[in-house]
């Protein structure tokens, strides 16, 4: 066997929380950025005005 | 392709949705499982252990067909009360040749990892043929067809190949034997009996499970089946004693 | 229905249901001597039924192109009916094995009625069933709409449905043959399992073709949490169901997996099933039904992003809280309960959303039943996903696993959450599919909300205690040190609780009789602006008209 299984319980444990912390700052970065504020309201209203048939 | 161009198909397709949420979901059990898979060059091995008779196999698969394990654990977790009600808490080792394992979720009925030979067969068949005569106030069903319904052994060798196919290590002399051997082991004083022996090894138990030697009923299979729970190795036994003696 | 295909695409579904039937015949074939003959048979006759019904109307005049004008809400509407179908079923069965556990002796000393053939029937009619072909037809609806975008053609999206009906079919008539992996919520054999890879991969594709066609940039969030419920399910169901078949002609297959990779593979599945099936898609509906019902949107769009991607990362680490002082080496249950507790944040935030978004609008709650079944919703989300990471704790597990207190954990999360947001939403997309002004009766749909909330808190306090008691029962200790009582003691103590949840189940499932026979009648009863479908208002403003005349 290559792989050694405390290798492999060592790697599971420390880089889940990398992990975790890179993508919750990602998460926060694209939800929070002011940027992205009018889209996000934008899309929360547009559902509210449905023109009532596709565009195509 | 522009990268522009690349981006708008990322966003148009929601290609890059899609990736992100493969990327977040993917990581938490790939961790967790892949180690598990070379978890034998940690955990304690039994090199004594023998695998499922084709009878207990085709016990095993009657009570996965019924369902035993919506009711039944066979998992003994390492509280001093399992422990107490059911003995020794079970070892990984112990489940190694169970394709799938049969853990469970939910103790409607009492455990049943290690209740091979507690009870008699006797017991077993009047148990399953109606629980209420045995124990009144049961809610197990009653499975009183198991002891009229012949257990099907022409394809026992299949069944064996397949289980050999996912790692249990079935020899082609059993294999080539299976249905043979299912008869022979609620049969003992059948001639073929020998065989049964000689390929499981001598704690392999014969008995006529439900009584009835004349005939192979789906009850002599699933007794059988019962009888060997706990009983494959006895690995779990002998990790306690050495812990009390290391004491 | 067919009348709204064009002659390719009847062409096409015709050539479909044919192959299907082609392997049908060949699985009768194949499994002759074994109860996957039957399977084969019921697929085959199910195909040519439906090559009669597609050849009947084979010659209809073809249909204009002003169908293109309008969303493809066929669909939809026949998702919606299959859906109502089997929550009666699931419940109804669901209810009965509840008595088994009171009177064992309701099984007619049969083998394809006792409890342990029929519980995965109840959980697969109400999960897969109900659920499923809920969250099928209101992701079509939810997503043409959020797209502003027709579905791209007229023949996969049936082909998703039918095909996925078929799954639900095959799994529970081979659940009474005695046809099971013994996987929970994964019973289903290898070439079921098979067939729902084809329909959901297709169903994937479905969703990535017609997002392409939509009109806006940005992609609204139920399409997130629809999609993540479609990719996700897909790997967990690839994956946890590898297994080796006898031969193919047998329907039973062996695992690839053996004890404890099986166990810990078993619940990251089992776990996220839950996950994605049941929370995931169902927060999609609720982040598009909500807001339209309520006439206002969602209170915060970022929140509803940030739980997202919380909920896709956090869940996948959590399946092993299943497998606490078990041979499962203790970092992985350690990691699971970890992540459990960290659960508690995106399920909240989603949860607070909820009731954030209707603040501001509880005249409405209160007089609109529809709107009630969602807010109720929100809140026993919230209760499920508090109680579930509590239960994590391995501590608190200890005593609650294996008990009742499960069950009844379980159904605060399925009653409370998945069938009240459910029924919220049908409620909400009858009379918008069907053009009518509201439902037949508003008054059943009140009926059916203090059913189903009474049904609910009966059945969750009956097990709360009959989990609690036996799980302290069964560690009780006397003076000598020895076990207090024997497990047929506690078999007694449960059994007033039983009665009990059964009870509750039967309240539940009253209600949804009665929400069936709204639905029907709403159907049958043509509404007074049938003729004039396009004069009727925009969906938002119907709801908010229908919630001021109720």
């Amino acid at each position: 066997m290559i792989i050694e299984h405390a290798f492999l319980v060592g790697f599971s444990k420390s880089f889940g929380l990398f992990y975790l912390v890179a993508l919750s700052v990602a998460a926060v970065i694209y939800a929070m950025r002011p940027s992205n504020k009018k889209r996000f309201d934008e899309a929360a209203q547009s559902i509210l005005r449905d023109e009532a048939g596709p565009w195509r | 392709m522009s990268l522009f161009g690349f981006h708008y198909r990322l966003e148009r397709k929601a290609i890059g949705l899609t990736i992100g949420i493969i990327a977040a979901a993917s990581v938490g059990g790939f961790v967790e499982i892949a180690p598990l898979f070379t978890i034998h060059q940690t955990v304690e091995d039994a090199p004594g252990m023998r695998v499922y008779t084709p009878l207990e196999l085709a016990g095993r698969n009657i009570y996965i067909r019924e369902g035993c394990y919506a009711c039944h654990s066979q998992m003994i977790r390492t509280l001093r009360d399992d422990v107490d009600r059911y003995g020794p808490y079970s070892l990984a080792v112990e489940s190694k040749y169970d394709h799938p394992m049969l853990w469970g979720s939910k103790r409607t009925g009492p455990d049943l990892a290690r209740i091979g030979e507690k009870y008699s067969d006797q017991w077993h068949v009047a148990h399953l043929n109606n629980p209420r005569d045995v124990v009144p106030v049961s809610v197990m069903p009653a499975y009183g067809w198991l002891l009229t319904t012949e257990l099907r052994t022409d394809d026992l060798d299949l069944h064996l190949k397949a289980q050999r196919r996912v790692g249990v290590p079935y020899t082609d002399d059993m294999i080539a034997n299976a249905a043979m051997d299912a008869y022979a082991q609620s049969n003992p004083d059948s001639p073929q009996a020998d065989g049964v022996i000689k390929r499981y090894g001598k704690a392999t138990t014969m008995r006529a499970f439900d009584g009835l030697p004349s005939k192979l009923t789906e009850m002599d299979a699933l007794v059988a089946y019962l009888q060997v729970l706990g009983r494959l190795t006895d690995a779990a036994h002998k990790s306690i004693a050495q812990a009390e003696a290391g004491q | 229905m067919i009348a709204q295909l064009t002659l390719i695409e009847r062409q096409r579904a015709i050539l479909i249901s044919a192959a299907v039937a082609l392997l049908g015949f060949l699985m009768m074939l194949a499994g002759r001597d074994d109860p996957m003959g039957a399977h084969g048979a019921l697929i085959f006759v199910a195909s040519i039924l439906m090559i009669f019904r597609i050849g009947g109307s084979y010659y209809a005049p073809p249909p204009s192109d002003d169908r293109l004008r309008h969303y493809y809400d066929d669909p939809s509407k026949v998702g919606i009916v299959i859906s109502m179908m089997w929550v009666i079923v699931g419940l109804g069965v669901g209810d009965w094995v509840a008595w088994q556990l009171v009177n064992p002796d309701l099984t007619f000393g049969t083998g394809w009625s006792s409890f342990g053939r029929l519980r995965p029937v109840h959980t697969t009619s109400v999960i897969f069933g109900f659920g499923g072909n809920a969250l099928i037809a209101t992701s079509f609806y939810v997503l043409q709409r959020t797209s502003r975008a027709r579905l791209p053609d007229q023949v996969s999206p049936w082909f998703v449905l039918f095909g996925y009906n078929l799954f639900c079919l095959l799994a529970v008539t081979g659940y009474m043959m005695g046809i099971t992996q013994s996987k929970e919520y994964a019973e289903p054999e290898w070439y079921t399992d098979i067939w729902l890879v084809v329909v959901w991969v297709t169903y994937f594709i479905l969703y990535l073709r017609t997002l392409a066609r939509r009109k806006e940039p940005h992609i609204y969030v139920s399409n997130w949490y629809y999609m993540a419920f479609i990719l996700v399910v897909a790997i967990l169901h690839i994956v946890n169901n590898l297994a080796v078949p006898v031969s193919l002609g047998h329907a039973k297959s062996y695992s690839a997996f053996s004890g404890v990779q099986d166990a810990m593979t078993q619940w990251w599945y089992g776990h996220n099933a839950v996950a994605f099936f049941l929370t995931a898609g169902f927060l999609g509906m609720m982040y598009y039904f909500l807001p339209m019902r309520a006439g206002r949107p969602i209170y915060s769009y970022r929140m509803s992003i940030i739980s997202f991607w919380g909920i896709t990362f956090f869940y996948m680490w959590a399946g092993s809280h299943h497998l606490h002082y078990t041979a499962l080496p203790q970092w992985v249950q350690t990691l699971g309960m970890t992540f459990s507790l960290m659960l508690l944040i995106p399920s909240w935030a989603s949860a607070g959303n909820v009731l954030l978004t209707l603040n501001g609008a509880w005249d409405k709650v209160r007089d609109d039943a529809t709107l009630r079944f969602m807010m109720v919703a929100g809140v026993f989300y919230g209760l499920a996903t508090f109680e579930g990471s509590f239960m994590a704790i391995r501590s608190v597990n200890s005593l609650s696993h294996y008990t009742d207190w499960t069950v009844g954990h379980v159904h605060v999360g399925a009653l409370g959450w998945v069938a009240m947001i459910t029924f919220g939403s049908i409620y909400a997309c009858v009379p918008w599919l069907w053009k009518r002004e509201r439902m037949y009766s508003p008054k059943l749909v009140e009926a059916h909300f203090w059913l189903a909330l009474a049904g609910t808190v009966i059945y969750i306090f009956a097990m709360w205690n009959s989990g609690i008691i036996q799980g302290l029962m069964w560690r009780t200790y006397n003076d000598s040190g020895t076990l207090a009582y024997s497990f047929v003691d506690t078999l007694v103590a449960m059994h007033p609780y039983y009665i009990a949840r059964a009870v509750g189940g039967l309240l539940f499932l009253i209600g949804g009789c009665l929400g069936a026979y709204n639905i029907w009648k709403t159907i049958a009863v043509p509404g007074v602006t049938e003729e004039h479908a396009s004069d009727l208002p925009q969906p938002a403003l119907a709801g908010a008209l229908n919630a001021a005349a109720e």
